[in-house]
């Protein structure tokens, strides 16, 4: 039988990452059509091709046979793809009936905007899922004031009105509660008895077997492996998303666990879907936070620096109470922060290394007057440490690679070195010799006795830099990793919800 | 706060009511107030006001920003006068001039988002250079004040058409037009345009498109403001229009229009454009000196701006 899509030899690249290498997807007409990977397998960015949002270097696209343009998502509309968006595509102004049918609005004989149309047709797809919409969900309420969950249906609502051929649900599951993903799943089955092909990404290994008929594994930007669902088990599919050498290699350090007392205790803490999440975690350990991205790790870091403030629980650090409430009671109490996204959260564009290293001294310190050649002397003397190279206290910070800008934004929060060191995906972007540098310079700190907890959307890098690693899930920890268990295998069976 | 939230976004009934308590004011202080002819003099001075905040409501629900409305109301006026008088004054010639005048408002509003949707320019930054260039245009074509329009423009415009006041007409004419687009989906595209530019990207909309209409139709709407204009004052003036711009948008603004866009429509924009006239009224009947009025006035932008930002701050 015709496949209703197939996507073959796809290639991606962005900049020197190679995102997708000759990935490959064949979707048969009225299937529920899994697609898993660890992070960074590229199952993204092969979704976003298929959608029209992203172009590809190369590869080829069939559907129902025929060579798709898929330029736009407008384009891959019309040859019957919907992407479900994980960042939704509502606009909060609007009332859910003009987002459900915005840009195909239902017409009158004069051209006009047929709002009764709108409201009836909206009404009925309401009513599908009317037993777990909860109140306020109607044609007229304005998506502003609806819930997460709420948004969340009526984006598959939104995207059931556009009636396609192929249907891309990306995480379409993650803020619903259970009661509402099983009503989903009705849709879905509803939907393939029509002849409708749903291509589902989630993180939950249970929801997968639940559903999908079909399985296709990427790894590393290629497909790996076809399963039909029926005929494979989880213990499979994992193996094949980590490789035969992530499944049977050690880990690359000897993680004996440390022996001690937790100095830092994380009791109950929680944010907007996180928690309630409870761990503990010793002077000189290097603890990962690992797991699918955006299972609150990021949450879990901005939250113990008082970035975004947790909403209940407490945190305690050699048994002073450290929850804090904004970033300068975090770093009151010797808690430093580094983000991957420097452009968003470290760099001061335009102005000096100088001035981007001196700005957490002069928070901590309460200076009010810059001591130049103070900051100067300890500034050279732990840059030089760190391996950097620069032209001069005084060039730009936008003079630097992003590895060595890296090294300056870590460098803020040296001098008195840190209790607690938060680091949020720090080597995302950065070259090999840098990652390595930084590397070396956090096992440092933690053997000075700082305690290090790092999310990384690596796997590779938390096994290699960690003692310990937390995996999160759905915002709750799924598993707590250490010596012989911590494995590729292991981590990745943790991310997906599968606890061993 | 939350109060207001409930009127589902109809903050122009705010304005409806400041409009109601203003009237009574007035009609208290100025005995004739409510007299026809009286009511037709004031609808006459508020009309160039109302159809520049017409405008200008498109290209703030689509999340823009026009600053060249007055500069435009000044080119569109000589070139008008220009072309009338080149014609030889007569029944096609003003025709002609009034079409053209038309064109060239349209024509600065399509240039505009050409540069601003296509070549993603500072929305605020680009309408205020081409401002200057079209000022700089306006005074080129004709470098003083000066050539009046022929006696039958004025007065058509000062009489009626078909038994009904001309300026009363093109109220009609604007609202239907209004009327015409609000019932679109145009509109509701708009909309999502300026309320969250991705996701109206990721669901398909043609967002160049919709911003570069945004634009046209603000510059159309400011060559019927400089028509108008052209009808009271009869001559051309290459000065004319220059403090339209930032009026209207303080008109659409307190009509309920977020500067931030999505939110909004042409009614809130038009009863906005009243009030802020009707302030002026107000102060002039009330004895106060003229120069209280523009201070007066800013604190009332300055009011409307506080009161949408706490409206949509939750």
């Amino acid at each position: 039988m015709q496949p209703v899509l197939r996507a073959t030899d796809i290639s991606k690249s962005f900049g020197a990452v190679r995102a997708l290498e000759k990935a490959r997807l064949t979707v048969q007409r009225g299937e529920i059509h899994a697609l898993l990977g660890a992070n960074g397998c590229g199952k993204s960015t092969l979704c976003k091709i298929i959608a029209g949002t992203v172009g590809c270097d190369a590869g080829e696209v069939l559907i129902d046979g025929a060579p798709a343009a898929l330029g736009s998502p407008r384009l891959a509309e019309e040859q019957g793809v919907a992407l479900f968006y994980q960042e939704l595509s509502l606009v909060p102004q609007l009332s859910v009936g003009d987002n459900v049918f915005l840009g195909r609005e239902p017409r009158n004989a004069l051209g006009f905007t047929d709002r009764a149309a709108i409201f009836r047709e909206t009404e009925a797809l309401i009513a599908r899922v009317a037993t777990v919409a909860g109140a306020g969900l109607t044609p007229d309420a304005l998506v502003a004031d609806l819930s997460p969950d709420q948004r969340q249906l009526t984006e598959i609502l939104k995207v059931l009105a556009r009636k396609p051929k192929i249907i891309i649900f990306d995480e379409a599951t993650a803020t619903l509660d259970r009661r509402q993903v099983e009503v989903f799943f009705d849709i879905l089955r509803e939907l393939r008895a029509g002849g409708v092909s749903s291509i589902f990404i989630s993180h939950r290994m249970d929801e997968v077997f639940a559903i999908a008929d079909r399985i296709t594994v990427m790894r590393n930007g290629q497909t790996v492996a076809e399963f039909s669902a029926a005929e494979t088990d989880r213990y499979a599919v994992v193996y094949a998303m980590v490789g035969e050498t992530g499944a049977i290699a050690a880990s690359v350090r000897d993680h004996a666990p440390l022996k001690g007392d937790a100095r830092l205790v994380v009791e109950g803490v929680k944010a907007a879907r996180l928690g309630p999440v409870s761990f503990t975690a010793q002077r000189g350990e290097i603890l990962g936070l690992g797991g699918l991205q955006g299972q609150g790790q990021k949450a879990l870091l901005s939250g113990l620096f008082g970035a975004e403030p947790f909403a209940a629980g407490r945190v305690t650090l050699d048994g002073v109470d450290v929850t804090a409430r904004r970033p300068a009671e975090a770093i009151a109490h010797r808690i430093a922060y580094v983000s991957g996204d420097r452009g968003r959260d470290s760099a001061l564009p335009g102005r000096s290394i100088f001035e981007n290293t001196a700005i957490a001294s002069l928070v901590r310190e309460r200076r009010h007057v810059i001591p130049g050649a103070l900051f100067r002397t300890r500034f050279a003397e732990v840059l030089s440490g760190l391996n950097t190279r620069y032209a001069g206290l005084d060039a730009p910070i936008g003079s630097l690679s992003g590895g060595n800008q890296q090294k300056v934004f870590i460098s803020r929060w040296l001098s008195p070195s840190p209790g607690l060191l938060l680091l949020d995906d720090p080597t995302k972007g950065i070259d090999l010799g840098a990652k390595g540098d930084f590397y070396l310079l956090a096992r440092k700190l933690a053997d000075e006795g700082a305690t290090v907890i790092i999310y990384s959307s690596e796997d590779s890098e938390l096994l290699s830099l960690c003692d310990r690693v937390l995996v999160l899930n759905g915002g709750t920890v799924t598993a707590d990793l250490t010596g012989e268990r911590l494995t590729p295998f292991e981590l990745t069976r943790a991310s997906y919800g599968d606890a061993a | 706060m939350t109060g207001l939230r409930k009127f589902g976004g109809r903050t122009w009934i705010v304005t409806a009511a400041a409009l109601i308590v203003l009237l009574v004011v007035n009609t208290v202080l100025q005995k004739n107030f409510l007299e026809p002819s009286v009511v037709q003099s004031n609808l006459t001075t508020f009309l160039p006001l109302v159809l520049v905040a017409i405008g200008q409501t498109y290209v703030i629900l689509g999340g823009d920003i026009d600053l060249s409305v007055g500069a435009i109301v000044a080119l569109v006026n000589v070139v008008t006068v220009s072309v009338i008088a080149a014609l030889g004054g007569d029944g096609t010639a003003v025709a002609l001039g009034l079409l053209v005048g038309m064109a060239v408002g349209a024509g600065c509003g399509l240039l505009n988002g050409l540069i601003i949707a296509g070549l993603r320019f500072q929305p605020i930054v680009t309408t205020f250079a081409t401002s200057i260039v079209f000022s700089g245009l306006a005074l080129w074509v004709l470098p003083q004040a000066g050539m009046s329009v022929p006696e039958p423009y004025w007065r058509t415009y000062a009489g009626d058409i078909l038994g009904l006041p001309t300026v009363y007409a093109i109220y009609v004419v604007a609202f239907l037009i209004a009327a015409f687009l609000a019932a679109r989906p145009f509109m509701t595209r708009l909309k999502a345009a300026g309320g969250l530019r991705t996701a109206a990207y990721q669901t398909g909309l043609r967002l160049g498109a919709l911003r570069v209409s945004a634009f046209v139709l603000s510059g159309l709407f400011a060559a019927f403001a400089s028509l108008c204009l052209t009808g009271e004052t009869a001559s051309g003036d290459p000065l004319m229009g220059q403090s339209l711009a930032m009026t209207a948008i303080s008109a659409v603004v307190l009509g309920g229009t977020a500067l931030s866009g999505g939110v909004g429509g042409t009614l809130g924009s038009v009863l906005g454009a009243w009030v802020v006239g009707m302030i002026g009224s107000v102060i002039f009947f009330a004895g106060l000196p003229f120069e209280y009025q523009t201070l007066v006035q800013g604190l009332i932008i300055l009011a409307a701006l506080a009161g949408g930002v706490l409206v949509t701050r939750r």
